[in-house]
């Protein structure tokens, strides 16, 4: 460390030199109607849809591009490049038919060829893109994606200009709401040949097919705008003719200029949160993330259900997301998020809550961790809770701690605060004993959370175990895969599997405070995958 | 002078030569991968995209071709920002962090000297304890607590200046504020104690002999001398403010450098790290050998005895 701060200390000297003239962008206070101003938290990294990973690209890639679909209210899917979709009875057939009248901000047509362009360049693996594993399902994405067979052999084929064949390896019964994630977008190949490696590094090297169109976007700068796009098809619906973004990582800058009106919209933290608690301009945004303990199930104290079950029990989360978090979190319901996924009008969370799982109820904890106690033939239990550093997971850990050695005699919590980096790799690697993690759905299907427990995924790290799990999942991606009924049944069990186990114990739903005028009208926010739509957004 | 000044230029290189190939294999420990949706990857994704990114050759066949690259001027590119090259990605926010160092500086120093000067000339007055309460005060406020309170104050309540965002001078004025304000009560202190030194000493006592105005005594004799130890002050403070100034521009949402740093350890951005942090090293060692050689200029003695061999 003594190094970097040696290094650090350097820079300005070489800099004395070199004095440069102030640059970066003028901020536009324009004051005309339909314009609006929107925080960012953190810089705009890319917008080469095949390799964004990040919130700040796929919203703006949301609002700039658009797919077959576009994502409405509710994640509900809306028409976007396609305006006809048929399946084959076997649910392994998709033909989309194109609208004729979608176009490029270069002029040229938005055809089916860009979509097998973008997408065979997303799987190749000498693109380097994060996201390549949400093709899995595509015919060959995965032989393609580990090296194996050539891009050209994955199952989209453009039949003429205006027609686009998917062909599926097996049925993915959420296929249509990964059409509206940017990931899936098609892609002008002129324009990815042209620039080259500078594609997608600033807004000129780039075209669009969205409601909007990215400007004064430098590559490295912290302001840039999104213009009304009078090349998109849908362009009469399209109200707003500019929003413009500021990166502001400070919370306090953001409310600064948000009361003296240079934003319509600001990010608040916790703190800001409670003090604002009563103004109707307070936004809460529920995400479709949920943060759990996992246990380490590979060590014995820690296959004991009654000591899992003795751990979850003392834990008051409701104490916890109000007076410790009070940034608008929930309880969670259970490993899927809330307000994510409906069918039949019914939220999953609640279809599928065990309330025993997410309970506080300290005289029953310390019954059932006596009994664990004696099962395992201890008299104590010291174990670590493993978890990120940032602010708010040294809270939780600092809470969880102090609950459970005041509640549980003869247990001993160290509390681990690392790096997330390094938490990922101590969590794939087993090198804990209960780690406080989260999990951030990719798109709003149950199936996004829940495929994390079977026995067999990569990503469960604490290793929990259980058949029926494995098979209920499994079946509702095969027998009952076509049926949305039995599909949702099957999921909804597989979550109460998990909970009644407590294979996890599920503590909070994260949730954002946001301040938004009220002038500003239509905006659409979802919680998985691009959180906002500004295509019908508008100021009153 | 010559001779020493390219030994000095030959010792300079070396240094960053060890600092490229330390922070290299430090960086290399340091747990995880440089792709920030890791989480959601299979090994074998990783594995993937390692060979991709050749992070799967040996780490000294990684560090031959890291330094065969530098040597031709390519830093790499970010994994952060992906496809940008690390040399813009410097390039496009180095600006702004120096010009606010830079103010800073100059505005710290400049006022500085004249605190200072005032408070030692009228020592052990109540204007001299103004200034030292003063000085005390800019030494122990963090600066970005000013930042804020300048922010909330001048900016939100009496919009005197722009709250945040980087656009002209007007939106450099309270970042410098804030900056600046360490250096001035440090160079205030240096100062004030040098300049009392100096006065009491017989030179000064015989330019007073000799009928030579206070205003004619300070300026002409006690300032320059004790400007000395201001100019090993200089350097470092120079440094101090590019650390310090991540947090100012966060507060006053200016693009700079400072936030990159930090941002590419957390990330494992290999390149930036890198990139990053030999701009520092050099900056740093520009500054020691610029620091000596103002040295020599000022006190001659100094020249004497360091190209003495």
């Amino acid at each position: 460390m003594k190094l970097n701060k040696f290094a650090k200390l350097g820079a300005v000297a070489v800099l004395s030199a070199v004095f440069l003239a102030a640059c970066g962008s003028k901020s536009s206070s324009s004051s005309s109607k339909q314009v609006l101003n929107w925080d960012q938290t953190a810089e705009l990294p890319t917008m080469d849809l095949s390799k964004a990973t990040d919130r700040v690209s796929f919203d703006t890639l949301n609002n700039t591009n658009e797919g077959l679909y576009r994502l409405g209210k509710d994640s509900k899917v809306e028409p976007g490049m396609a305006t006809k979709t048929v399946v084959s009875n076997d649910g392994l057939k998709y033909t989309f038919t194109l609208r004729k009248n979608a176009k490029w901000s270069n002029g040229d047509k938005v055809t089916a060829k860009d979509f097998v362009y973008s997408w065979q360049r997303t799987v190749k693996p000498s693109t380097g893109s994060q996201y390549a594993y949400l093709f899995s399902g595509i015919q060959n994405a995965d032989d393609i994606t580990a090296g194996k067979k050539a891009p050209s052999t994955l199952g989209v084929k453009a039949d003429g200009d205006y027609k686009l064949v998917v062909t599926l390896d097996k049925q993915i019964p959420y296929f249509k709401l990964l059409m509206g994630f940017a990931s899936f977008f098609p892609q002008n190949q002129k324009t990815v040949e042209k620039y080259g490696s500078k594609y997608g590094t600033a807004s000129k090297y780039m075209v669009y097919n969205g409601p909007f169109k990215l400007t004064k976007w430098t590559g490295s700068n912290l302001s840039w705008t999104m213009k009304k796009n009078n090349d998109y098809w849908d362009k009469k619906n399209v109200k707003l003719s500019a929003i413009n973004n500021k990166v502001n990582k400070s919370n306090s800058t953001g409310y600064n200029l948000y009361q003296s009106d240079k934003l319509d919209m600001t990010y608040l933290n916790a703190e800001q949160a409670k003090r604002l608690a009563d103004s109707k301009e307070l936004v809460t945004r529920r995400g479709a993330s949920t943060f759990y303990l996992e246990y380490n199930q590979t060590k014995k104290e820690f296959q004991n259900k009654k000591i899992r079950q003795a751990l979850s029990l003392v834990i008051n989360r409701k104490q916890f997301t109000d007076k410790v978090l009070g940034d608008g979190s929930t309880v969670a319901k259970g490993l899927v998020a809330s307000d994510m996924s409906k069918h039949n009008g019914k939220d999953f969370a609640d279809e599928a809550e065990v309330k025993e799982a997410t309970a506080t109820d300290t005289a029953k904890a310390k019954k059932l961790w006596n009994e664990g106690l004696k099962e395992l033939g201890v008299k104590e239990l010291s174990f670590a809770l493993l978890s990120d550093d940032t602010d708010k997971a040294k809270d939780s850990t600092e809470f969880i701690q102090s609950q459970i050695e005041e509640n549980l005699s003869g247990a001993k919590v160290s509390v681990t605060n690392v790096p997330f980096k390094t938490r990922l790799d101590r969590s794939v690697k087993g090198n804990f004993d209960v780690v406080i993690t989260a999990w951030g759905a990719d798109f709003a299907d149950p199936i996004s959370f829940l495929d994390l427990f079977t026995a067999d995924n990569t990503y469960n790290n604490g290793k929990w175990k259980n058949a029926e799990y494995d098979k209920l999942i499994e079946s509702s991606k095969t027998t009952n895969a076509g049926d949305t009924s039995k599909r949702w049944d099957d999921l909804v069990q597989a979550q109460k599997v998990l909970l009644k186990d407590q294979g996890i114990a599920p503590i909070y739903q994260q949730a954002e405070a946001t301040m938004v005028k009220s002038k500003v009208k239509g905006v659409i926010y979802n919680s998985a995958g691009a959180n906002y739509n500004f295509k019908d957004a508008y100021i009153k | 002078m010559r001779k020493y000044l390219l030994k000095r230029v030959f010792y300079m290189i070396l240094t960053l030569f060890l600092v490229a190939t330390i922070t290299f294999f430090l960086m290399k420990l340091m747990p995880g991968t440089p792709y920030s949706n890791q989480q959601k990857m299979t090994a074998q994704q990783i594995q993937i995209m390692n060979e991709q990114y050749g992070l799967n050759k040996p780490m000294w066949v990684q560090y031959l071709i890291y330094l065969g690259g530098m040597l031709h001027g390519d830093l790499g590119v970010s994994f952060q920002f992906s496809n940008q090259p690390v040399s813009y990605l410097i390039a496009s926010r180095i600006g702004a962090s120096a010009q606010l160092g830079i103010q800073a500086m100059i505005f710290g120093v400049v006022l500085g000297i004249i605190i200072g000067s005032v408070a030692a000339v009228n020592r052990n007055t109540w204007v001299d304890t103004l200034c030292t309460v003063l000085s005390i005060i800019g030494k122990s406020v963090p600066n970005f607590v000013l930042a804020v309170l300048l922010q909330f104050y001048i900016a939100l309540k009496l919009g005197w200046f722009p709250i945040a965002d980087w656009g002209g001078f007007s939106y450099t004025v309270l970042p410098t504020i804030a900056l600046g304000v360490g250096p001035l009560a440090e160079t205030a202190r240096f100062i004030r104690t040098g300049m009392v030194d100096v006065l009491n000493s017989d030179y000064i006592e015989l330019a007073k002999a000799k009928g030579l105005t206070r205003y004619g005594i300070v300026w002409h004799h006690a300032l320059r001398n004790s400007l000395i130890p201001l100019v090993t002050l200089i350097g470092p403070y120079t440094v101090t403010l590019m650390t310090g100034s991540m947090v100012i521009e966060n507060i006053f949402s200016i693009p700079g450098i400072g936030e990159q740093f930090v941002k590419s350890i957390l990330t494992n951005d290999y390149p930036t790290i890198m990139g990053v942090t030999m701009l520092f090293s050099a900056g740093l060692v520009a500054v020691i050998l610029i620091t000596d050689v103002i040295y020599g200029i000022i006190d001659p003695r100094i020249r004497l005895s360091g190209s003495g061999d």
